[in-house]
């Protein structure tokens, strides 16, 4: 078991120091810098240009600027921001809450929206909800999460002039929520009406339980591994989701900083954000992994 | 299970003419361009700024005065190349470079998947905006950076076909012929994967079409003014509640084109798929 566990894990951390050495040099290469970025919104004299080069220790050789923040991120400093002369660890700090929250209720809003229309359409195969799973499966495929979120903007601020629904963050989560119904609620209806002709299925209806109670009490239970297999799908939903939704409307969160560090050339804020970007995602991966384990256990000697 | 079968027919079939028409409907704006209304995308009037549709102005002007059926027109032109080319990009790097390292050896899969591991591991968006300042802005390097963070997706498809493949008999039976493993690949093993391939692309595509729309409209893709539909709903966006038919046109067009293709990649995937063969979807 902690072997089966180790390897990967290790593999996974591996991956996570490749990925951060890949983006600083990656960031590094491309000429123009934050400095450059700045020289051009202010006048700045070439002067000034190479003392604050100097300053920021962009003007070292690139892998001593690399050992330098290796070195500091082991001691945990995450470094100071280029532009704004905040710690770095202080500006993610800030920006989690509002990314957590936003994630959270959008997971709920999708899981719930996802299960749900599986649930009833195993029910019901022929009632609405068998339609609302390709309804909702082709909605999430075609309509991109920034169309939608434009067109609730567009409909709540605009036409009816409800600013506060928009103030609240539900109407992003709601957006990015059908998003992620629609991923899942096709593979796991597959998966609810493939196992809804096993033999404990026929014991269950010979008993004289009802549709519902079979769904719910034993197919749904049986069908979780296949949820947590698509947890990949999820996170993939959630990130993307959750920047282009900030982005959109203006929440102080995780993408937006990433955006603007982009955007400002920001290096040790860009490294910051891909660092937690990448940990979050191997995190998930290595607890779907130990989930799915402990689930089934034919998986697990 | 009689009825649902004749039930699941015309459905697929609506579906499938809906997809055929949308795309040849974009194929052929895509390919008549500006001639079709003989205006210029780029004409700037502030007089004609956020007029409704005319006779010569068929879906109004936006913002500058242009004219936004010319631009939608311009616009598939170029969306479709970025969406054609960056898929085609994704395949080339993912499944002949991940094909090639396979079949090479060890010595070469190890470093060249361990490549895509890393680029998996990071979300495509997000990798995409970051190769993206490394590039710089303009159609090539938007759809070279969307092509990058495609590539694993494709690499490990054809790695799976690649094994599953190998353990087929004409595979031993071109071993034993003595085909040297490279014209096994490209002769015998190339064709049958090539299914896998396809369907892949049919999802792709739309993926590929919406990641150009959200990197233009944070700013950070092609070049403002660029008439891509992505570009168009970010330049269309601040005035929107003046003229609003120059944000909705290109939603709508970008909307229609993905459930194109999300219909077609359904049916591809149901007729490579060689266990559903056969059954209905």
């Amino acid at each position: 078991m902690i072997r089966a566990l180790g390897v990967p894990l290790l593999r996974q951390i591996g991956l996570i120091c490749a990925i951060v050495i890949a983006v600083f040099l990656l960031i590094r290469v491309v000429p123009g810098d934050v400095v450059d970025v700045m020289a051009t919104e202010g006048d700045m004299t070439a002067a000034e240009v190479a003392e604050l080069r100097a300053e920021l220790g962009l003007d070292r050789p690139v892998p001593e600027q690399l050992a330098l923040w290796l070195t500091r991120m082991a001691q945990g400093d995450l470094g100071m921001s280029l532009r704004f002369e905040r710690p770095v660890a202080q500006m993610i700090e800030y920006a989690i809450p509002t990314t957590l929250a936003l994630a959270a209720k959008s997971l709920a809003i999708g899981l719930l929206l996802g299960v749900g229309i599986a649930s009833a359409a195993t029910i019901w195969p022929r009632g609405p909800a068998a339609w609302l799973v390709d309804f909702v499966n082709l909605w999430s495929i075609a309509i991109p999460t920034f169309c939608v979120g434009l067109a609730a903007i567009l409909v709540f601020a605009i036409g009816l002039g409800w600013m506060k629904v928009l103030g609240n963050g539900f109407v992003p989560a709601i957006v990015i929520g059908i998003d992620i119904a629609g991923q899942i609620v096709k593979p796991l209806h597959e998966e609810l009406k493939e196992a809804s002709a096993a033999p404990y299925v026929r014991a269950a209806k010979a008993r004289g339980e009802s549709p519902a109670r079979i769904v719910l009490a034993h197919l749904l239970p049986n069908a979780a591994p296949v949820a947590i297999a698509l947890s990949g799908l999820i996170l993939a939903g959630l990130i993307g989701g959750t920047l282009t939704m900030e982005v959109l409307f203006g929440l102080p969160g995780l993408g937006t900083l990433a955006l603007q560090a982009i955007q400002g050339r920001d290096y040790p804020v860009i490294q910051a954000a891909i660092l937690l970007f990448a940990v979050a995602i191997i995190l998930v991966n290595a607890a779907t992994d130990l989930l799915q384990r402990l689930l089934d256990p034919r998986l697990r000697r | 299970m009689q009825a649902s079968f004749a039930a699941a027919k015309p459905f697929a079939l609506r579906a499938e003419i809906v997809a055929y028409a949308i795309l040849g409907a974009v194929a052929l704006l895509a390919l008549t361009g500006p001639t079709l209304t003989g205006l210029d995308p780029m004409t700037q009037s502030v007089a004609g700024s956020h007029s409704g549709p005319t006779t010569v102005h068929w879906l109004g002007r936006d913002h500058l005065g242009r004219d936004i059926f010319t631009r939608l027109a311009v616009g598939a032109r170029l969306t479709m190349l970025v969406a054609l080319a960056s898929t085609a990009t994704a395949i080339l790097l993912g499944a002949a470079l991940g094909l090639l390292a396979v079949v090479a050896g060890r010595w070469a899969e190890w470093p060249v998947f361990g490549a895509f591991d890393l680029v998996r591991a990071m979300p495509s968006i997000l990798l995409a905006m970051t190769l993206l300042v490394a590039l710089g802005p303009g159609v090539p390097s938007v759809t070279l950076a969307i092509g990058i963070a495609f590539a694993p997706i494709f690499a490990y498809i054809a790695r799976a076909a690649w094994m599953r493949e190998t353990t087929a008999g004409y595979v031993a039976a071109a071993n034993v012929m003595g085909s040297p493993p490279l014209t096994t690949l490209v002769w015998h093993i190339a064709p049958n994967i090539l299914g896998a391939i396809v369907t892949q692309a049919a999802i792709v595509i739309p993926r590929a079409i919406t990641t150009e729309s959200v990197l233009s409209f944070f700013g950070i893709g092609v070049a403002p003014g660029t008439p891509t539909w992505g570009r168009m709903i970010a330049d269309a966006v601040k005035y929107v509640e003046r003229a609003p038919l120059a944000a909705l046109v290109p939603v709508l067009a970008l909307s229609m084109v993905t459930l194109a293709f999300a219909l077609l990649g359904d049916k591809l995937r149901l007729r490579w798929d060689p266990l559903r063969k056969g059954t209905s979807p």
